[in-house]
């Protein structure tokens, strides 16, 4: 097969995964309004009075980083959904490699996360002043968070054998991830053993990075950016595999 | 007649599992050609592997003169696939499916503009083409699903229990369908568990049990295996469940096979003159009384079960009774 065509077909893949997220406005509302909620409930400290603009700093990188892996994680798995209603077979039966199939899930998995995580930057920007000095620098390592993540619902998606298998996979990586990936609280401040733990995490690296970026600092970034960057290429394989596995029994 | 789909020895394990028994059997060019078995048999499995969507664990399949092991891509190509459950986007409209399916079979957009046209008022769709697909009739679904597996003009149609599901009427619509198709010069290759769907339907039909192909012929030579069996028709009026008259009826002396079929009890024996009296007076004593009693050619379903010992309702229904029990006990009904 030509590249180009592969290239296409994947093209296609992604465009009507995300045709079908964005045409429900609801499905759109409800996936922002959770890292919403969250940025607003953290935004008060405890014993503060009103907002704490020092910790709001602190937060919305964190928060930008959890809505990547919230959006990419739950874009790709539609895959999951396409196979429970029997859509997947469609993509299966016409003459679209293995490879389009996964970059173009991929892709989607991806443009969502950057799109809802840039959002949220946004209305972080808009609610609380928040700026990134950088914002080249963030859509980077929220594109590389984003693919990482996407990795990980790939392999989910692969593994999980029907919507609601998928839905506890799912939670059971992405909610130890948010409160241990350093989104609400300083890794530092963490007990032992979990600083371990959190250095285990892609979403530690997005918000460290994130928060690097705001910093000024250079280093970091780069050294955070090297991290997602071995994460997406881990993940990716190994959720290919997978789901090359289901895709060719 | 020259052969568009040659299968030779397809074989499928699922784990241990055997579902698919070193199967043979060709579709010529042109011909409507059925698998004909009960649920569970195999067909889907057979039609997957034929269609490149699953691995045979052993053997071939050749479609348009391509191995499907070899170059799936291209057999693909040739191949529209009209699976048992509509696989549409319901969140999309049916312009938007049908661009997609063309997309997917590398189609440029003012082909594809062209042909979303064509089947849309082929299948009647135009005037609904911008709503949801999730809006849509069980009937329009599946003209739909139809029509996106027409999309890229393929020479043969894969059709898996097409009418299954569907109501009277809308099946009926499908079934005059596919005639138009085949008349068209498409080759078609369905599956049906309704034995009068391969009877009217096929040109050619192979009947699976149990992952294996046991017979394959024309419906009408399929019929006249029924081997001197001749078969009678009774429809009893009060007295117990009809179902119940199975084994009632089953008592008589040279009675090969009893079931029901469109309200009637139908017997199957080789000597009907011995066992008409004997029918009508088991019938009496039971406390129904004979409505109807007439001497019926031979079907398709008499060829079922006289090649396979059983009915394909039956075995229908005891799977369906089966997967009732399964959910009632998991608490799901």
């Amino acid at each position: 097969m030509k590249p180009l065509s592969a290239l296409m077909d994947s093209i296609w893949i992604a465009e009507n995964d995300l045709r079908q997220s964005f045409k429900s406005v609801r499905h759109v509302v409800w996936s922002l309004l959770f890292p919403v909620f969250m940025m607003f409930t953290f935004s008060f400290r405890y014993g503060a009075v009103g907002p704490d603009i020092e910790f709001i700093n602190f937060l919305i990188p964190g928060i930008v980083g959890m809505t990547a892996m919230f959006g990419s994680i739950n874009e790709t798995m539609s895959i999951v959904w396409d196979k429970s209603l029997g859509v997947f077979d469609r993509i299966l039966a016409a003459p679209v490699s293995s490879t389009s199939i996964i970059v173009g899930k991929t892709m989607a998995g991806a443009t969502m996360g950057v799109i809802s995580a840039l959002v949220l930057l946004l209305i972080g920007r808009a609610l609380f002043g928040v700026s990134f000095v950088n914002i080249w620098a963030v859509f980077l390592i929220v594109l590389l968070a984003s693919f990482s993540f996407t990795g990980i619902g790939t392999i989910i998606s692969g593994l999980a054998s029907e919507p609601r298998e998928a839905m506890m996979l799912s939670n059971l990586l992405r909610f130890p991830m948010m409160f241990l990936g350093g989104v609400f609280f300083p890794i530092d401040a963490m007990p032992s053993p979990l600083p371990y733990v959190a250095k285990a995490l892609p979403l530690t690296y997005a918000t460290d990075a994130l928060r690097a970026i705001q910093a000024g600092g250079t280093v970091a970034v780069v050294l955070d950016g090297v991290a997602l960057l071995a994460y997406t290429a881990g993940t990716m394989i190994l959720g290919s595999q997978v789901l090359m596995r289901i895709m060719t029994r | 007649m020259e052969n568009e789909i040659e299968v030779r020895d397809l074989t499928k394990y699922y784990g241990n599992l055997l579902a698919v028994n070193h199967i043979n059997f060709v579709v010529r060019r042109g011909e409507i050609f059925g698998l004909l078995g009960p649920n569970g048999a195999g067909k889907t499995t057979t039609i997957r592997m034929i269609c490149g969507m699953l691995r045979a664990s052993d053997g071939i399949a050749i479609v348009a003169g391509f191995d499907v092991n070899q170059k799936p891509q291209e057999v693909k190509r040739r191949i529209g696939l009209v699976p048992d459950i509509s696989n549409l986007f319901g969140e999309l409209s049916a312009r938007v499916n049908l661009d997609f399916a063309g997309k997917l079979y590398g189609l440029d957009k003012k082909t594809r503009r062209e042909r979303i046209d064509q089947v849309l008022e082929l299948f009647q769709l135009k005037d609904r083409q911008n709503d949801l697909v999730k809006y849509y009739s069980k009937g329009m679904h599946r003209r739909l699903t139809i029509a996106a597996a027409l999309i890229h003009q393929p020479e043969i149609l894969v059709m898996d229990e097409p009418t299954s599901g569907l109501d009277a009427q809308t099946a009926r619509l499908v079934r005059e369908i596919i005639l138009d198709l085949n008349k068209e010069g498409r080759t078609i290759l369905l599956t049906t568990h309704q034995i009068d769907e391969a009877d009217r339907l096929t040109h050619r039909v192979g009947i699976i049990d149990r992952g294996s192909v046991i017979a394959l012929d024309t419906p009408e030579q399929l019929k006249n295996r029924t081997e001197g069996t001749r078969a009678l028709e009774i429809k009893i009026l009060g007295g117990v469940d009809q179902q119940k008259w199975i084994p009632i009826m089953k008592e008589a002396e040279n009675v090969d096979k009893v079931f029901l079929t469109e309200g009637k009890v139908r017997i199957l024996s080789k000597d009907l003159s011995q066992i008409i009296p004997a029918v009508v007076s088991l019938v009496d004593r039971n406390g129904g009384k004979v409505e109807s009693i007439s001497v019926a050619q031979p079907t398709l379903e008499d060829a079922f079960i006289n090649l396979t010992g059983k009915s394909i309702r039956e075995e229908s229904l005891s799977k369906e009774a089966y997967v009732k029990s399964r959910l009632s006990r998991s608490g799901l009904r």
